[in-house]
Order: C-alpha cells, then structure tokens, then sequence
C-alpha cells in the first residue's frame, strides 16, 4: 500500500485509500472468522478445565471434590508409602520399556523392507501390520486374551508386553517408513559403490537418517504403552497389576482425592514424555518439525 | 555376475527383515482373531470352561432385545460423538491453521499433549467435575441456577466422555489437510463466489473433504468400541457394545457369547469401513 499512498496528494484520496485498503484486508485471508476462533477458545478451556480439576483438587486438604479449602500434599505422601500402588508403577514402566524395545526393532524391520520391497507379499505384511490402528482396542484385547488362555500361557506382566507390542508395531511402522520415504534409495546405493555391503549402508547411512524418527517412535510408544487401560486389563494377571488397571478399580471403588494424585503425576509424566517426543527431532537439527509426524502432514 | 549377486543377496536381506515382524503379527493378531472368531461359535461347558463347536447359539442369544438396543444405542452414541467432534473439530482446526501464525505449532502440541496422556485419567477427571457433589454442580448451586442437576448416569455424560476422548482424532487429519491446502484458492473463490461463507462452502470444504473423511473414521472406529466412558460416566441404561463384550469376559464368564458380541461389532465395523471407503473415494473421484 505504501506505493498507492505515494501517488495520493489530497485528504480525500487518502481516506478513500484507507477505506480500499480496509476493504482489501476484510477480503483477503486474513478475515478472522470470529465463530471459528470463538468455538477454538472454548474448545482450550473446555480441553482443560477437567485437567485443571484434577490438579488443583489433588492439593485439596480435605476430602471434597467441588470446594478448595486448602493447600496439602497429603494425598501424594498417601500415594509414596502404598506399596501395592508403587508396584504398579514399576509393573508399568517395565511393560512400556518392553513394549517400547519390542515395537521399535519389529517396526523399523518391517518399515525398512516394505519401503524396499515392492513384491504383492510384502504389501500384505504391510497392509495386516496396520489392521491394529484400525481395531477397535477391546477387540484386540478380547483376542489376545483367548490366545494366551488357549495356548495355556499365565497371564502376567509377560502377556500385557506382548499385546502391547503388536499394538504398537503399526506406530512405529507409519512413522519410520514416512521418513524413510524421504530418503532416497539412491543415497544407499551410494554407499555401497563406496565400498560398504548391504547390513554397513543400513547401519551407516539409514540408521543415523532414521534415528531422530526412532527417538521420538520410542518416547511415543513408551507414552501411550504406560497409559494404555484397555490392553492391559484384558491381559494382566493377578498381580502385580499395571497401573492404569489399579486406577481404573480405583475409580470404580469411589471418587477419591488420591487418585487425582496419582492422576496428576501421570498426567505430568506423559506430558513431558510427549514434550520430550516433539522437541528432539530439532536436536538433530531437522527443519520440519515434529508435529508433521503426528498430523501426518 | 555381480550385480545379479547383489540383487539376490538385497532380496534376501529384505526377507530376512520382513520374515520376524510378519511371524509376530501372524501369531499374536491374525491368529488371535482367527480365535475369537472360532469360538464364537463354541459353547461354555457344564464345567464353566469355553469350549470350541459348530454351532450359532451365541449369535441367536445375541438377537434379544436387550443386546440389540445395545448395539442401536452404541451406533447412536458413535454418531452423535462424530458429529460433535466435526462441529467442534472444524473450526479449531480451521482457526490453528489458517490463523495460527507462529503459534500453529505451540497450540497444535497443546491439544495433542493432554490426548496423550491418559485417557482413564481423562474419563476420571470427568467424572468428578460432573458427579452430582462436583464442581459443575457446585457452581450451579452456588449461583442459583439451579439446585443441582445429575449429569452422570445419562447419556449427555456418556458422550460428553466420548467426544473429549476422541476428538483430536478429528482435529489432526482436517488441521493436515488444511495445511496442505493452497491458500490461494480461498483468494480465488472469494472473487469467484462473494462472501466467506460461499467460499468456505465451495473452496474450503472439498478441498479438505479427505481430511474430514479420515477424521469421521477414526472417531467413529474407538467409539464404537469404547467401554470406559460408558462405565465411569454412566450406567447400565447407557451401557454400549464394549460394555457387554467386558461383561461376558469379566462379570458373565460366557466367553462364547463375548466372542460372538465381538464378531458382531468387528464385522459391523468392517462393512462400515468398507462401504464407507469406497462410496468416499468415489465421491473424491467426482469432485
């Protein structure tokens, strides 16, 4: 606009000039569509406000879960001496560990040949790897359990690390081929005119391209294995249980401060997680940003 | 000589990779679907023990009134959930993408954050804002609105869980798909069509119809199958599919029927998906 008010000598040209500009700007993109925005600010309040209760009240010196009498940390010293519930927690982070080694070395294998191999076999592999993100969860944990009550295997910790596994194969498969489609074939062919043979130029030259994407696979599966309810109540034995399965009978038996205690930390551990999961890429010093990953953009 | 060599030495580099994750996911799902499918038509023995047979009582137990309003009232949940979720889900990820700026990201990480983290916690979390001595109520009361009205135990709460579970689902593929979009065509449409909400309609809308339609999928699929919600913010009058499926596994021990229950519910999902893809694609190819 400043070549256009260059050319205007009169006060009035210039008022006309502010009005087209005006008129411009209520035509271009940038009109704010104020329903769309509105609906968005309730939508984050809404998203939090649930969020916000747990916290606050699980600093809530008394029991009531609609009035905040006071600041107290009694209910996570209640959390830090219930042996049952600490067993829980590392049931829990043992599973994810687990599940997290598991599903990133069965995935990246599975993502690297169905990204070179092109023959109607693979294609299936690839196509039945992905009928758990399609799977309702309570399905696949109905068939995981009869499978271990029919093949006669204990249910146990073992069980839930291996469900939750094949559930997280297909994450890690999505997300590694995404960035290994980005990487040519040819860099690797490359490398092995240079002298490497096929499992060097893997190692060398796909594995350091796929390692953020690797990273950031592992801290989401580690995140979503260690909140995962419905997998784990299907398949976890007696004892120790994993934690989101104590919660859940916890919540059954009644509403209790403790539990947005332990709902808190929880909250607060897969929050830096997912955190950790977003950030690292850019260690590497990747332009595109983390958040394409999960939008699949 | 050699390149022939090389050729046979990668494929057999890519069998060896492809051959263990197959193998576990032939043996752990296919298998086990494979499972719960024969056993549906099993029976329960006299000694409470599942036992596999030949036979259709579990799917003409099923065809009771009881179970099918069931499965009505999962389908009415599931479309009520996805509606809400495209309503609420549009706009936000319209308002992000198109007028984000800078922040895109931080607000993008800022819905995905709390999805990510439990979603029993999630559940439970409403539970306490809307049980009848919670904080909504509180609120109600204390400004005289109203003297206290019941939330849990209904079906507004059922879906109220339902939504807030699932509707990043919703919010991620058009929010893609709205990033992908050429701006320019909103430009475009406005000299073509006059006025914003014409060329929402006409531009905006087609262009982000596959985003929309990945998102309607993965709303649809979890809710269908969800039990959480219906147990911690309702009651056995909102009970939906997933609830009777727990049932027969955990409360009735009839696995049988459970396992009919849930042929039932993943080949009403498989037709879903199937009919819904294909009459998507077709529209895609027309427009």
């Amino acid at each position: 606009m400043t070549s256009a008010t260059a050319y205007v000598e009169s006060p009035v040209d210039v008022a006309a000039a502010k009005v087209e500009t005006k008129a411009r700007r209520g035509r271009g993109v940038e009109h704010k569509p104020r329903i769309a925005i509105i609906i968005t600010v309730a939508f984050f309040a809404i998203l939090y406000l649930p969020i916000l209760v747990v916290v606050l009240f699980s600093f809530n010196d008394k029991k009531s879960l609609a009035t905040f009498t006071g600041f107290s940390t009694r209910w996570y010293s209640d959390l830090f001496s219930n042996e049952d519930l600490l067993a829980s927690v590392a049931a829990s982070l043992k599973i994810s560990f687990v599940a997290m080694v598991g599903s990133l070395i069965l995935g990246t294998m599975l993502a690297i040949s169905l990204e070179r191999v092109r023959s109607r076999g693979g294609r299936l592999a690839g196509l039945i790897a992905l009928i758990p993100l399609v799977t309702p969860e309570i399905v696949t944990g109905v068939a995981a359990l009869l499978l271990f009550t029919g093949l006669g295997i204990k249910l146990s910790l073992t069980t839930v690390m291996i469900a939750e596994i094949t559930f997280s194969i297909a994450y890690v498969t999505v997300i590694i081929r995404s960035r290994l489609a980005t990487l040519s074939a040819e860099v690797e062919e490359a490398a092995m005119d240079l002298g490497c043979n096929r499992v060097q130029a893997l190692r060398l030259v796909v594995f350091p391209a796929i390692l953020p994407a690797l990273i950031a696979a592992g801290i989401l599966i580690f995140a979503l294995v260690f909140d995962d309810f419905v997998l784990a109540f299907f398949t976890t034995g007696v004892e120790p249980q994993p934690l989101p399965v104590r919660i859940y009978s916890a919540i059954r038996f009644g509403i209790s401060p403790s539990i947005n205690a332990i709902g808190t930390l929880m909250l607060a551990f897969s929050i830096t997680l997912i955190g950790l999961a977003l950030v690292i890429p850019r260690f590497f010093g990747r332009k595109d940003n983390s958040i394409d990953m999960l939008t699949g953009g | 000589m050699v390149k022939s060599g090389g050729a046979s030495q990668r494929t057999r580099l890519w069998a060896v990779l492809l051959m263990p994750p197959t193998l576990w996911m032939l043996v752990f799902f296919v298998s086990s679907i494979a499972l719960v499918i024969a056993l549906s038509f099993g029976v329960t023995g006299d000694d409470g023990l599942p036992r596999f047979g030949h036979t259709l009582v579990n799917y003409q137990a099923i065809l009771n009134t009881t179970y099918l309003n069931t499965m009505l009232r999962s389908l009415t949940y599931a479309v009520i959930t996805v509606v809400i979720c495209l309503v609420i889900g549009y706009p936000v990820a319209y308002a992000i993408a198109l007028h984000g700026g800078r922040y895109k990201n931080a607000l993008i990480a800022a819905i995905v954050m709390p999805f990510f983290a439990s979603y029993l916690v999630r559940m439970y979390a409403w539970t306490t804002l809307l049980s009848d001595e919670g904080v909504v109520n509180h609120v109600l009361q204390q400004t005289g609105l109203s003297s206290g009205i019941q939330f849990l135990n209904t079906p507004y709460a059922v879906i109220i869980g339902l939504v807030y579970g699932f509707i990043v689902f919703m919010i991620l593929p058009i929010y893609a798909s709205l990033e992908r979009m050429d701006t320019s065509l909103i430009e475009a449409g406005k000299d073509l069509y006059h006025g914003p909400m014409r060329t929402f309609l006409h531009v905006t809308v087609p262009a982000t119809k596959a985003g929309m339609l990945g998102g309607v999928l993965l709303v649809f699929l979890p809710s269908m199958g969800d039990f959480v919600s219906a147990q911690l913010l309702g009651g056995p009058n909102t009970y939906m599919v997933g609830n009777l499926v727990q049932q027969q596994f955990f409360d009735g021990q009839n696995w049988p029927l459970g396992s009919a229950l849930t042929v039932v519910l993943m080949v009403a999902l498989l037709a879903f998906m199937v009919f819904y893809l294909r009459a998507s694609s077709t529209r895609m190819r027309e427009a």
